[in-house]
């Protein structure tokens, strides 16, 4: 990307043999370019612009080529989340189940809309489609781990976990 | 070579054709979207879809490959593949497919740019539902500029992504993607990288629909208003292949013309917005003589006779100064009026610039300087020196036109001619200068031939009206020709000077306008 004047700021990867093994892994080099999103997601947090660059450069493709690939797929963030990520189903078990309340009950406690993120940085809450897990609905999926069946109850005893 | 089938007819195609070039070959119309002949096939819009006996499902058939088949294989014991594009089912699916790509499609085609040339306006007609059963809201997206050429309405956008493949393989500057996914999914830029490379104008071309609009031409006009000519762009020596749409006088837009020898289905922008160089200019529409130091515009056979005595008077002192920006008719008039000395000035040249795709742009910034070359035998190298070694008092000038920068250099040596004739369309610094004027016609005015860089002649055709008393360029040469010396033979038409022209130069032989076509005809007896 052409910078306009100012310089940008140049992200790099933490861990290069983990770059080299991924890029081991395929026969060329394109391919690279989602397990590259995601090991850049875990180390920023989201896909800012500078990993969009230093991808596109380390896979010899444009950026615009990688920001069509973080786009398509939800799960790559490309603005600054909070350190939790409340991710609530809304697909139809989960729905009928009680996750609406779910999800006001996260509102009211930390006055955040979905898509929002706490004032310091703690929890940011997401609306979601099907988990994946309709037989214990309502679930919430807290960072990457699944927890089933809740209740408001057991959902606070959760939050405080993390709070 | 595999024998297919389809609606009936017999084709015999070769391998590794798709069933939508075959089926186009032979004259039978399959709608689409998605598919370029210069792009990567992605079968994502789904309008080709036929049947092929055999298959489950129906196929995509841009991307449906014919091949040979085993013996035992074969349909009725001797069709490698059977399809219908016809039946009940894919009539249907059809239907179906255009009430999806309509689902949030504004329908505004009453102030779209794209009515009248739209493919979906048009398969609308021909294929679709005159109902919709959509009783929701639509989605609603606000206008967005992509570059500052090109403008996207979001809403009449069916996601082809012909625009995308275009700047991933053609250009190969990417600046465009698809954002998103599915009911988000649109065209998008990055930030800090706008559409704004010199092949952008192209992606308002391939759009199917009126999504992505140039500023250029955007509510300017309707299209069945518009008259439109097969030319060729005058803006390098690549001579890409254009049409012309303009209504009375004024020209509206350029578009490619597809020729796969010359500059395959697209041209720049240089050459698309050009036009708009000759329009707030100071036109010559009267011939014109100097009178002290301004002009008085004089009737033809005043400016002629007056153009004759100013030869004749440094006969053996005259040179001819022809134009890479002439037609080669043009170019070959003059250069017999003015055996003993030709030249032409400096060239005018610019970038060039080569695409992945091999789309180029010459440095070369004048049409016609190969054909120039060819027809104008002599052509002296240094014409500064020249002129002042053979003591030239006297220039007749093709003028170059809005094109022609005059340095100092140039000014100096012209002002000190005794008589300077300039055949121009215009005031320009070189007009200036001179002591009669003959107004000749603008570039998309001419009629005439060009030769490229690669040797292919190609047919410039009028676009526009003839303007008050300007005559062809070809004309007004052949009456000083014909005054200069009464024997010549006179030539009623163009073409009778393009025999003349093939009879002096063997590369030029047996050209017609009816040869040279639309695609052109390579000198070099083979495509360039």
């Amino acid at each position: 990307m052409k910078s306009n004047g100012k310089p940008k700021p140049r992200f790099t990867f933490e861990d290069p043999e983990r770059v080299e093994q991924i890029f081991s892994q395929y026969p060329d080099k394109k391919s690279a370019t989602l397990p590259l999103l995601h090991l850049a997601q875990s180390q920023e947090g989201y896909i800012s612009n500078s990993v969009i660059d230093s991808i596109a450069e380390l896979v010899d493709c444009h950026p615009a080529v990688v920001m069509d690939c973080v786009s398509f797929y939800t799960m790559f963030y490309t603005k600054p989340h909070g350190r939790n990520i409340i991710q609530i189903c809304q697909t139809l078990s989960c729905s009928l189940n009680g996750a609406d309340e779910l999800v006001d009950h996260v509102t009211d406690k930390y006055k955040i809309k979905p898509g929002e993120t706490t004032a310091d940085d703690q929890f940011t809450l997401m609306k979601v489609e099907c988990l994946g897990s309709c037989g214990t609905a309502p679930v919430v999926q807290m960072n990457k781990e699944y927890h089933e069946s809740l209740t408001k109850q057991k959902f606070d005893e959760l939050l405080a976990e993390f709070e | 070579m595999p024998l297919l089938k389809i609606d009936g007819k017999e084709i015999e195609i070769k391998s590794g054709t798709t069933v939508l070039q075959a089926a186009e070959a032979n004259g039978i119309e399959i709608p689409y979207y998605c598919y370029h002949p210069a792009l990567e096939i992605v079968g994502s819009c789904r309008m080709c879809l036929v049947q092929v006996e055999g298959m489950p499902k129906l196929q995509v058939s841009c991307n449906t490959f014919v091949s040979d088949v085993s013996s035992d294989r074969k349909v009725d014991g001797k069709y490698d593949m059977v399809v219908h594009t016809q039946n009940d089912l894919v009539v249907q699916e059809r239907k179906n497919i255009l009430e999806f790509l309509l689902l949030n499609h504004p329908l505004d085609c009453s102030v779209c740019d794209q009515a009248g040339e739209c493919y979906l306006q048009d398969y609308s007609f021909k294929f679709g539902n005159a109902h919709s059963r959509f009783d929701e809201n639509k989605r609603v997206r606000p206008n967005e500029f992509l570059g500052s050429q090109i403008v996207i309405n979001h809403n009449r956008c069916i996601m082809c992504s012909q625009c995308v493949r275009f700047t991933q393989e053609i250009s190969g500057t990417s600046e465009l993607f698809v954002e998103a996914r599915g009911y988000n999914s649109k065209i998008a830029v990055l930030e800090d990288n706008p559409l704004d490379n010199l092949l952008a104008g192209n992606v308002a071309d391939i759009c199917p629909v009126g999504a992505l609009l140039s500023t250029d031409y955007i509510h300017k006009n309707r299209i069945w208003n518009l008259k439109k000519q097969p030319s060729v762009c005058q803006d390098c020596s690549v001579g890409c292949n254009v049409d012309v749409f303009s209504q009375t006088d004024q020209i509206l837009r350029l578009t490619a013309r597809e020729n796969l020898d010359v500059n395959g289905y697209f041209m720049c922008d240089i050459g698309r917005y050009g036009f708009h160089r000759y329009e707030e200019i100071d036109r010559v529409l009267q011939p014109m003589v100097r009178k002290g130091d301004s002009f008085v515009s004089a009737d033809w056979e005043t400016a002629i006779q007056k153009t004759i005595d100013l030869i004749k008077k440094n006969k053996s002192n005259t040179a001819g100064i022809v134009s890479p920006f002439h037609t080669n008719e043009s170019n070959f008039l003059l250069g017999q009026i003015f055996k003993d000395v030709l030249g032409s000035l400096p060239p005018i040249t610019g970038e060039e610039i080569t695409y992945p795709s091999g789309f180029r742009i010459s440095a070369d910034r004048s049409p016609n300087t190969r054909g120039m070359n060819d027809i104008c035998e002599g052509i002296v190298e240094d014409l500064a020196s020249k002129i002042k070694t053979q003591d030239i008092r006297t220039l007749f000038i093709l003028d170059d036109g809005v094109d022609r920068k005059l340095d100092d250099k140039w000014k100096k040596i012209i002002g000190k001619m005794d008589s300077v004739i300039v055949l121009s369309y215009a005031m320009t610094d070189l007009a200036k200068l001179a002591h009669v004027v003959l107004p000749g016609h603008a570039p998309l005015e001419r009629e005439g031939t060009i030769t490229n860089d690669k040797g292919r002649i190609q047919w410039l055709r009028p676009s526009l009206p003839v303007k008050v008393e300007s005559k062809p360029d070809w004309e007004i040469l052949m009456l000083v020709r014909n005054a200069l010396d009464k024997k010549t033979e006179h030539f009623v038409e163009l073409g009778e000077v393009m025999k003349k022209m093939g009879e002096k130069f063997e590369n030029y032989a047996g050209i017609t306008f009816f040869k040279v076509g639309n695609q052109g005809y390579s000198i070099n007896g083979k495509s360039s």
